[in-house]
């Protein structure tokens, strides 16, 4: 699919009924996840897992004038326009489909976690089982096969939108003026180009990013292209230079050694 | 006293167990990582395993972090004149430095007398701790930093883990370059913790001139020592 293409979670819609989380671990045939012991509390895991890409999370907040919130969000991989996994990821495993939709290629992933290191997002899982890295793929599979994501599938209240990314910015755009009706402080999140080049995974947020936990200023970091365009290539020349150097340096004092014996 | 009338002696057991320490686990630690470093070593982990390499890079972690606070157990002396001489760089130091390229190539220069640590070896001694101080912070902040500082700094370790560890490998290189092949008397240092009173003489002349202050040889001995050499 060469068309760039976009999921829209219109927050202010959801009403965190999960359905999403069960739809993409049933098309990605992920086993469910005991890992976050029940307290009482109304979010299902503690944080993404290895085995759970598509996490609802559900915040109790009490604003200034003592009015309860419920915070819902879908959080996973935002699928950067630049993506910073795969730009620092030193396997070349992680790669961008025309869709949007950034992929990692489990043959090649070698599981060292620079990918979850360099993520504004802090998004990848390493599975220690299998050492490799773990994110949501966006269904590209289904959605190059002109399906929508699982997740987007599924959703009842139609608070998770999928279509072309033009399509989607046209709906959030609209959506957000009737949210704001609601709740002023309503925004858009990564529909528009932004430190990490906008993302294919955006928002209608209802309140600031920072309430959901999302960072305010997202941004690809610049340490990768000091690693990737310095760092790297001087070390490989450092390292052949350095045994170069050495072997010249062995050879001219066996020639000014002898002269001077 | 010298040792069999011909060394003097130089390094404490404590001290060489932990230059040993220090430079295999830096050496393991480099090669486990390489892969990272240059896709041409992608081939180590295929051969290993990237999931064994990975638990061996945190396990010689372990050893290289311990290696100074065992020294300094072990090797109190050692360490302690070690930071003492890498703290005192003087003029000697300065006109070792820069005479010495001359000697990489076989020419040998008039010398000024050096201390128990050359220029050379003091600067050593500054790069290798500056950099023990990089590859460890930055390399902690990786390994237990997830979740407790923010990844806008934590990527930066990566290059900077990178950098560091690119550093201490070409200045390893010089290093045993000049231990194995240009000063192979030097070895004995670090394999019996004694150096010929001739190699100490020539290369540590102000050291040695401090050993026949202090009594502990006589120029009598490193005479007779030299000339038998």
């Amino acid at each position: 699919m060469a068309i760039e293409m976009a999921m829209l979670h219109d927050v202010a819609r959801c009403s965190a009924c999960r359905a999403c989380m069960v739809a993409c671990k049933q098309w990605h045939d992920l086993p469910a996840d005991f890992s976050t012991p029940f307290n009482g509390q109304y979010q299902s895991h503690k944080d993404l897992t290895p085995t759970t890409w598509n996490l609802i999370k559900m915040n109790e907040r009490v604003d200034a004038g003592g009015k309860f919130h419920w915070d819902f969000i879908k959080f996973q991989c935002m699928h950067c326009s630049k993506p910073a996994c795969m730009l620092g990821c030193p396997e070349h495993a992680i790669s961008q489909k025309d869709s949007g939709a950034v992929v990692i290629d489990e043959d090649k992933c070698v599981g060292c976690g620079y990918c979850r290191t360099n993520c504004p997002f802090n998004v990848p899982r390493i599975d220690p089982e299998r050492n490799k890295s773990t994110k949501c793929d966006l269904c590209f599979d289904r959605i190059e096969h002109g399906m929508v994501p699982s997740c987007a599938k599924t959703c009842t209240a139609e608070a998770i939108n999928f279509g072309t990314k033009a399509a989607m910015t046209k709906l959030a755009e609209e959506r957000l003026k009737e949210v704001r009706m609601n709740h002023p402080n309503a925004q858009l999140y990564g529909v528009h180009s932004n430190g990490v080049g906008g993302t294919h995974m955006m928002y209608i947020l209802p309140e600031p990013p920072e309430v959901y936990g999302l960072p305010v200023d997202p941004k690809t970091p610049d340490s990768i292209d000091l690693w990737r365009d310095y760092v790297r290539p001087i070390g490989k020349i450092a390292g052949v230079g350095a045994v170069a150097g050495l072997a010249g340096v062995f050879f001219l004092s066996k020639i000014f050694g002898k002269k001077g014996a | 006293m010298l040792i069999d009338n011909r060394y003097v002696p130089r390094h404490q057991k404590g001290f060489m167990i932990c230059h040993w320490l220090n430079g295999v686990s830096f050496l393991m630690l480099f090669l486990t990582a390489l892969p990272l470093y240059a896709d041409t070593f992608l081939f180590v982990y295929n051969i290993f395993g990237a999931k064994t390499l990975q638990y061996m890079h945190r396990f010689f972690a372990v050893i290289f972090i311990a290696t100074p606070f065992i020294g300094l157990c072990m090797a109190r002396d050692g360490y302690s004149t070690l930071l003492k001489q890498a703290f005192s760089f003087g003029r000697d130091d300065l006109i070792f430095l820069l005479k010495f390229p001359f000697t990489l190539v076989g020419i040998e220069p008039s010398m000024p007398k050096q201390g128990f640590y050359n220029g050379g070896e003091k600067i050593n001694i500054l790069l290798q701790m500056f950099l023990w101080l990089v590859l460890v912070g930055s390399g902690l902040i990786l390994w237990f930093g997830n979740g407790v500082i923010d990844n806008s700094i934590r990527a930066w370790m990566i290059p900077i883990h990178s950098l560091a560890a690119g550093i201490g490998f070409a200045a390893a290189l010089a290093h045993i370059y000049l231990a194995v092949v240009q000063n192979p008397d030097s070895l004995h240092g670090m394999t019996d913790g004694s150096i010929t009173a001739d190699y100490a003489s020539h290369h540590h002349g102000a050291w040695v001139d401090e050993l026949i202050e202090k009594g502990t040889v006589t120029k009598k001995e490193i005479d007779a020592a030299r000339r038998a050499a």
